[in-house]
């Protein structure tokens, strides 16, 4: 990776990233080191596996059902990271009345170094699909996902970084016809620094996105979350509900656009970007904008930052909780508001058990 | 059981218990009476070891130890209980959660085993029954949208839960209509009238006090305890004021 050219911080949708050990990281060779276990979730209804180590498919340990692999048909966009990504990868294309598919999940191990993969969702009018994408490892994981909804279609994407170190950059770009619907939930619960780039285009008529999660950083972790959602017709819906933890000296930010084009009357919008500081030293910049150019429009936006209720934990405390479990118990109940929104329980129990184990492990560690 | 002596504290530098002395044996029960702001609340939270309250003087000795050595939950689990004047809210976390990862990690550091999720949901309807709160209650988040005296209740569920052996109860009556009071002043009797269980009950009112009988009164005027005797002091409080005994 001898030609990595990276976004500078004097770029102002870059300024709260640190993308300095990247290019050390993309010098390295990959370790082969697998982790002791694949967080497969056990569902009601299983769908494709696949298993991605190092950006390349483990056939053996894959099962891809639907999901197809190979080029992936995607013109190569502007995105700083996401242009990376070359052209090998995974489709999940469903045609219209494609009977429903059991939960689909992949699994991305970085043993090391720098890989990046394309992916590409199509879901075909009323085609229903419901994803989960795991990372782990320690490297440089790079992903570039362009995802089309045609009418009436839903997609709920879940995603849970539990990378131990290394970096995790996530580019996706995302449009969504009519009466379609897009969820995505992230939950950053690993030792990596992580970036999220995202735009979501409402571009048929009463499309509904929600994209959100929650960020959990310390020692010196970065977690930078950089999101527009375009309404580009009316009747539109869109949540941006992140929930930021900072502890140490980690810095968590969360920059959230909400455009309404001219003729998107209606439009429905809301954010909610709260922070919470577990330490003085840490950081959260939460940035929420509105852009809008239509009258009849109801967009609520609220931004937070605060540190745990003192009079809660004197509470929790003489109840005879100990201080670093009182401490967990708040921060998970802050953090479920972003996590609770996943649809399936199962992939919500998972999810919530992450993110109180990244909490429990702090909670020794203090 | 508990034995304070000569308690000095102060609130951001300002002294507000001033040489407070106070003995409770087990089998008593104890009202502490006062009039606003003569700090009564205080007394609880300094016992609670909440943070901000600071000892400038004095000894206090729980079962012999010294109780202001040890952090809150330290307290709790040998055996301390505060029911606050205000219950606290906290979203997100449900009754039975809390409650339940309160009773265990008392139960750990006590060195005992936990109990498990059936034992412990038999307890909590048991308590809660006897309390008149119904387990939909106990499934909401601690206290969140909780009327006054919902919330009064909650904290003598918690009570019956937690099965202290001291408990200092910080007007649990206000708030609480007629009905709520009887309920909430048997829930006292049954759960801490017990040979070797006391309770420090703060309280403005009488009403209480003729359901949960105390054995000895106490006036607690401007940081000091200025004069105690037994439950006949409480019905001379309420005849004459505080203007006469406190002056
Ligand atoms: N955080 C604080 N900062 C400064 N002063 C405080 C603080 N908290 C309490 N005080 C003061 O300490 C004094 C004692 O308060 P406390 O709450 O103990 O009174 P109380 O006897 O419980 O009164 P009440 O009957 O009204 O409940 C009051 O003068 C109060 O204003
Ligand atoms: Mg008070």
């Amino acid at each position: 990776m001898s030609l990595l050219e990276l976004p500078s911080n004097r770029e102002e949708r870059w300024r709260w990233s640190d993308l300095s050990a990247l290019p050390e990281i993309a010098a390295r060779a990959p370790s082969g080191q697998m982790p002791e276990r694949l967080p497969w979730l056990d569902c009601a209804t299983p769908g494709p596996r696949l298993l991605f180590v190092d950006g390349r498919l483990v056939a053996d340990a894959s099962e891809p059902g639907d999901v197809a692999l190979g080029t992936v048909e995607a013109p190569v966009g502007e995105d700083a990271l996401g242009r990376l990504v070359g052209s090998e990868g995974w489709t999940l294309r469903l045609g219209s009345g494609h009977a429903p598919l059991g939960l689909v999940q992949v699994i991305h191990v970085s043993t090391g170094a720098a890989d990046h993969l394309p992916a590409r969702i199509e879901l075909d009018v009323d085609a229903q699909a419901s994803i989960v994408e795991t990372f782990l490892g320690d490297g440089w994981t790079n992903r570039l996902t362009r995802i089309t909804l045609f009418k009436g279609a839903r997609l709920m994407l879940s995603r849970r970084i539990l990378t131990a170190s290394g970096y995790v950059s996530l580019s996706d770009r995302v449009a969504v016809g009519e009466g379609a619907s897009f969820v995505l939930t992230t939950l950053a619960g690993g030792g990596a620094d992580t970036r999220f780039d995202g735009e979501v285009h409402l571009a048929g008529n009463a499309g509904f996105a929600e994209v959100g999660g929650a960020l959990l950083a310390r020692g010196r972790q970065r977690h930078d979350a950089n999101l527009v959602i375009r309404h580009e017709q009316p009747n539109g819906q869109s949540r941006q509900v992140w929930r930021s933890v900072a502890d140490d000296q980690a810095t968590c930010s969360v920059a959230a656009r909400v455009e309404v084009a001219r003729g998107a009357q209606k439009t429905d919008g809301e954010q909610s970007l709260k922070g919470l500081l577990l330490s003085r030293t840490a950081t959260i910049n939460a940035k929420p904008e509105l852009e809008i150019f239509a009258d009849d429009v109801k967009c609520a936006h609220g931004a937070t930052v605060g540190e745990l209720n003192r009079d809660a934990l004197f509470y929790l405390a003489s109840r005879g909780i100990a201080p670093a479990e009182a401490k967990a118990l708040l921060t998970a109940s802050f953090v479920a508001d972003a996590i609770e929104r996943i649809g399936e329980e199962d992939v919500r129990t998972a999810f919530l058990d992450d993110a109180n184990a990244w909490l429990a492990h702090g909670g020794a560690q203090s | 059981m508990l034995k304070i002596d000569n308690l000095h504290a102060t609130i951001a530098d300002k002294p507000i218990l001033k040489g407070l002395d106070l003995s409770v044996n087990a089998g008593e029960i104890h009202a502490i009476m006062g009039p606003n702001g003569a700090g009564k609340s205080t007394l609880g939270y300094v016992l609670g070891g909440r943070a901000g309250y600071e000892v400038t003087e004095g000894a206090v000795t729980f079962d012999g130890k010294d109780l202001l050595d040890m952090g809150a939950d330290e307290r709790a689990a040998a055996g301390l209980f505060l029911g606050f004047q205000y219950p606290v809210e906290i979203p997100g976390v449900s009754n039975v959660q809390f409650l339940r990862t309160a009773l265990n990690a008392q139960r750990r550091a006590r060195g005992d085993e936990e109990m498990s999720a059936g034992d412990f949901l038999r307890l909590s309807r048991a308590q809660a029954d006897a309390l008149g709160m119904s387990m939909d209650m106990m499934k909401r988040p601690v206290n969140v949208g909780f009327s006054g005296g919902e919330k009064k209740r909650n904290e003598m569920v918690q009570m019956g839960i937690l099965d202290p052996k001291l408990a200092i109860l910080d007007e649990t009556d206000s708030g609480l209509d007629i009905d709520a009071l009887r309920v909430v002043g048997d829930g006292i009797n049954r759960i801490m009238r017990k040979p070797d269980k006391a309770v420090l009950l703060i309280t403005h009112y009488q009403r209480l006090l003729e359901i949960v009988e105390p054995d000895f009164v106490h006036v607690l005027a401007a940081g000091r305890i200025v004069r105690s005797g037994g439950a006949e002091l409480a019905l001379e409080l309420e005849r004459e004021g505080y203007g006469a005994i406190a002056a």
